[in-house]
């Protein structure tokens, strides 16, 4: 514990030098240096637990109203901070990179610090016990965050996204607020163990903290639909902020929903049901999302309230199974939502990382301006493709790992036979849909930016970027790498907190049924790429070393393709987009050339706009209108409606307070 | 006789996929009253194309060259999980049918990127149609072996396919599933009503349109690749009918026979039924996704039953 004290007194100090100091160079070597220290003296404290398994506890004394603060590092915080803090290091790396052609004319200083104090911020949320404290890391995190949103504040857009982007965070924090409210009046404290004596004890008060726990972890970790926020935050950031916010920072919502977890001793079913329903419902809306984006980091936003949502069904099973004490389910849900939330890190930021690669060598993410990257820009191209690959859930590369054991919890035997069995695995056949749809978002993404030919002349590519951004970039691809090609890997490394989960079954046994799963995987993997080595060296054989010849692609006779010809990103997901139009809704204005002899050009421009957010705005701004045309359907003589109406008021009325009577 | 046995597995594997498209044409040509192409003439078809040398677009990357490798690779690896020969594979685990599912996604995923990678109007739209009804037609196969497993109480896709038709309740569950997988075959190998290999029109084509820059063996690994799909579903389908229990070498025999005959039940669709509309696919799949619907419900039904 005072290895973790020390750590945030260096986080702090570097975050001062980086302000202090003279030029931008010397504040990111402090921020490097100190988040090294840091990260080095954390994982110290961290990695014997998070790998064996413990707690520390320790206790704080602070002046009023605070008291003391209860520090407490378990498995679970301690597997959130063995990975965050290096996440964030790597992320400060890119940074630098990143941020070098502004050294000259901004002060980079800022960023610099901000990105320790988002380490400091984790270090809290991760750690403490108690409810001020904790909302005082919170709220650091989310001004922090916003902070590191608006470096471009002279653009207006950007300006409106991090307002946005705070107001959206605020309303969760209300709602947080209100849960650790009621959990303060029903127990005098306000130490999550004392709350957990309450979370105990089923009831109607536990259920409305439950929910208002899940509105506001959902708010943090941009779950559908309370997701209107995220693409704006994303695609107006830099690309390390980005990659933080999504892959690292947000994770806080799911550690708190996990958190909260430990202390419900036994849930109940419906909590597991709606969590795995919201969760269902966000993945599937947020990968409709992710294929029909123009902007890129948009696209990678909407891909996060997809990935977030494939770890909270894992969750939900896992609710599932401690309800019908499956220990089975359990494993296999805490496991996969774990193990998915941690490789989610690692390929959506190395995604992000190569998207602000991208923004840095051509200055636009519009991937229907972009083409033909892969030659101008091929690692970052070969980057891209294994965290797009790795994102997709294809093996052997790491988001299958987890998924898999997400598929395999959901057609699990363990689950009761009957309706059970049947939504459950119609949950997977949904996991199905979404990862048939993910592959189609990627192969958009990767095969509109990279492949074929510059599709606007305007776009100029300045080659490949530095080293600074390309570090980090191959790390984040190694770990996808890694942790596909040896799943005992990431199932080691989420073994101990899963157990904590395990645990709340009394009398389950000690054995890792995701460990017997996963063996083979590794085989598979393994077979794969000998299989492509192989076929690799016969093809090699049957061209006898000859070069092959070239030509122009084949136009299907026509002789004058240009590259405007190429098929765009609209028309790329338009079928999909077509039969979820609902859901996805496409904004169309054109003008076509008219008769035989058009005069003028015409001109289509289509748009995919976010219709939860459309929808809210609509009710916000056309208030009074819609309250209007609600007003213009009473009718001019009341009469019996009127009455009718009236009592059916009553009723509720009477039925609200007598339920309220009744609640105490 | 396991090592026997794996060494039939793999013969049958290889030998196979050509064979069944040799069946369907000489199905379709019947049909059409032509004496139609020898039995073996995708072997001939296919050698021949190992000879030829590709040319390549002046456009392409890496992708383009690596994609029918990744393709024939990953098709070939999930082969070791398939009942090709009745109820049994050489690779077997709990929830492999995942894995093959998403290896064919693997390698589809990278077809479509050869696709975008040419820079080819057509192509792009080749890719876009594949990858869509690719998504479209997953659920349905996850629904249909989700089902399987429940109904059979494992997990392997060799072990799905144990139901057999012994009572009513069995007998729709395997034909429903049968049905869903039959349909996901036929979009997943291209064929009509869904698509249709020998189409000459380049717009109405999806998975033809999208390999239209691919030349000599890079062409032949992806039809062969194509053919292999084609011939596990079919082999699925077979094996969830298959009469005789898995492990012999009579149940391997039978399953055999019933994949040829399962192909020829696709020729014989193709030679009656018109190709569907390109807007009209995703319903057609939807069929599929509720015939696996009925099974799910009739096998939660039929064990909520014995509670």
């Amino acid at each position: 514990m005072l290895l973790i004290g020390v750590a945030v007194l260096v986080l702090l100090a570097g975050a001062a030098l980086a302000l202090v100091l003279r030029d931008n160079p010397q504040r990111g070597w402090a921020s490097l240096a100190t988040q090294g220290v840091a990260t080095v003296l954390v994982l110290a404290e961290t990695l014997p637990l998070a790998l064996r398994g413990g707690e520390l506890r320790y206790r704080v004394a602070w002046s009023y109203p605070v008291e003391s603060i209860a520090v407490h590092l378990d498995a679970l915080g301690a597997f959130f901070l063995t990975w965050s803090l290096p996440l964030t290091l790597l992320g400060t790396v890119y940074a630098f990179g990143y941020l070098r052609p502004y050294f000259q004319t901004r002060n980079a200083g800022v960023q610099f610090a901000l990105l320790n104090v988002i380490s400091l911020s984790f270090v809290m949320i991760y750690t403490v016990e108690s409810a001020f404290a904790f909302l005082i890391g919170w709220e650091i995190a989310a001004v922090a965050a916003w902070l590191l949103v608006v470096w471009d504040y002279r653009n207006q857009k950007i300006r409106f996204a991090g307002f946005n982007y705070l107001v959206s965070t605020h309303i969760g924090l209300f709602f947080l607020l209100a849960a650790f409210m009621v959990m303060h009046s029903q127990t005098g404290s306000m130490d999550f163990q004392s709350f957990g004596a309450f979370l105990h004890v089923p009831g109607r008060l536990r259920s409305i903290t439950l929910v208002l726990l899940v509105t506001s972890f959902g708010l943090k970790s941009a779950f559908f639909p309370f997701h209107t926020w995220l693409p704006r935050a994303h695609s107006a950031a830099p690309a390390h902020v980005s990659a933080l916010m999504s892959g690292v920072i947000h994770k806080a919502g799911l550690f708190g929903l996990l958190r909260f977890t430990l202390l419900l001793a036994e849930p109940e079913a419906w909590m597991g049901w709606y969590l795995l329903g919201l969760s269902a419902l966000s993945a599937l809306v947020g990968v409709l999302y992710t294929t029909t984006q123009r902007d890129l980091k948009r696209l990678l936003g909407y891909s996060s309230t997809e990935n977030v949502g494939i770890a909270g069904m894992a969750i939900g099973l896992g609710y599932l199974g401690l309800c019908w004490r499956q220990p089975a389910l359990v494993a296999l849900g805490f496991t996969g939502g774990l193990l998915h939330l941690f490789n989610h890190a690692i390929f959506k930021c190395l995604l992000f990382y190569a998207a602000g690669a991208i923004y840095r060598a051509t200055h636009t993410v519009d991937l229907e301006r972009l083409g033909g990257l892969a030659r101008r820009m091929p690692w970052t191209a070969a980057l891209f493709l294994v965290g797009g690959l790795a994102i997709s859930a294809m093996p052997p590369l790491n988001g299958f790992v987890s998924e898999l054991l997400i598929y395999a919890g959901l057609l699990h035997q363990a689950v009761p036979p009957g309706l059970e069995r049947a939504l459950l695995v119609t949950a997977a056949a949904l996991l199905a849909f979404i990862g048939g749809v993910s592959a189609l978002a990627t192969a958009r993404a990767f095969g509109l930016a990279f492949l074929g030919t510059p599709r606007d002349a305007g776009v100029h590519c300045e080659g490949e970027v530095s080293r600074w951004m390309r570090g980090p970039m191959v790390l984040h691809a190694a770990g996808a790498a890694l942790f596909g090609l040896v799943p005992g890997l990431g199932l080691a490394f989420v073994a101990q907190p899963a157990r904590l989960f395990r645990a709340m079954l009394p009398g389950a046994d000690a054995s890792l049924a995701p460990a017997e799963l996963l063996a083979p995987v590794a085989w598979t993997g393994l077979a794969l790429l000998v299989t492509v080595a192989a076929l690799v060296a016969v093809r090699r054989a049957l061209a006898g070393g000859a070069p092959a010849p070239r030509h122009v692609t084949w136009g299907c006779g026509y002789g004058a393709p240009t590259a405007r010809m190429q098929y765009t990103g609209t028309s790329f997901s338009l079928q999909l987009a077509e039969v979820f139009q609902a859901i996805v809704p496409l904004l169309r204005r054109d003008r076509l050339p008219r008769g035989p002899f058009p005069s003028g050009a015409g001109h289509v421009n289509t748009h995919s706009v976010d219709a939860v957010e459309r929808r809210m705005f609509e009710g916000m701004g056309e208030g009074d209108g819609l309250v209007r045309r609600l007003a213009s359907r009473i009718p001019p003589d009341p009469g019996f409606a009127f009455g009718a109406g009236l009592a059916v008021l009553v009723l509720v009325m009477w039925l609200l307070v007598a339920g309220a009577g009744g609640a105490r | 006789m396991n090592a026997v046995a794996i060494l039939l597995h793999v013969a049958a594997l290889l030998a196979l996929p050509p064979l069944l498209l040799g069946v369907i044409q000489r199905t379709k040509a019947l049909w059409a009253g032509r004496k139609g192409p020898r039995l073996l003439q995708v072997y001939s078809d296919l050698r021949r194309l190992l000879r030829k040398r590709p040319v390549y677009s002046q456009v392409t990357t890496g992708i383009f060259r690596i994609a029918p490798i990744v393709l024939l690779a990953s098709t070939l690896v999930s082969g070791a999980f398939a009942p090709l020969l009745g109820g049994w594979a050489p690779v077997s685990f709990p929830y492999d049918f995942v894995v093959v599912a998403y290896l064919w996604g693997l390698g589809r995923l990278f077809l479509v990127l050869a696709a975008l990678d040419t820079g080819s109007a057509f192509e792009g739209m080749g890719a876009s149609r594949e990858a869509t009804y690719a998504a479209v037609a997953e659920p349905a196969l996850f629904l249909a072996l989700g089902t399987l497993a429940a109904a059979t109480g494992h997990g392997a896709l060799a072990d799905l396919v144990g139901l057999g038709l012994r009572g009513p309740a069995e007998a729709v569950v395997s034909l429903a599933c049968l049905a869903a997988v039959f349909v996901f075959m036929q979009v997943e190998a291209a064929r009509v009503p869904v698509d249709d290999p020998s189409t000459h029109l380049e717009l109405t084509m999806i998975h033809e349109v999208m390999i239209l820059d691919h030349a000599g063996p890079d062409l032949a690994a992806i039809q062969y690749a194509s053919a292999m799909k084609l011939t596990i579903c079919a082999a699925f389908i077979a094996a969830l009918v298959n009469p005789l229990p898995g492990g012999g070498l009579a149940s391997a025999a039978a399953n055999v026979v019933l994949t040829l005959v399962v192909a020829a039940a696709v020729g014989c669709v193709e030679s009656l039924v018109a190709r569907l509309r390109l807007r009209a696919v995703p319903q057609y799949v939807l069929s599929a996704v509720v015939a696996a619907l009925v099974a799910l419900l009739t096998t939660s039904w039929w064990q909520g039953g014995g509670r």
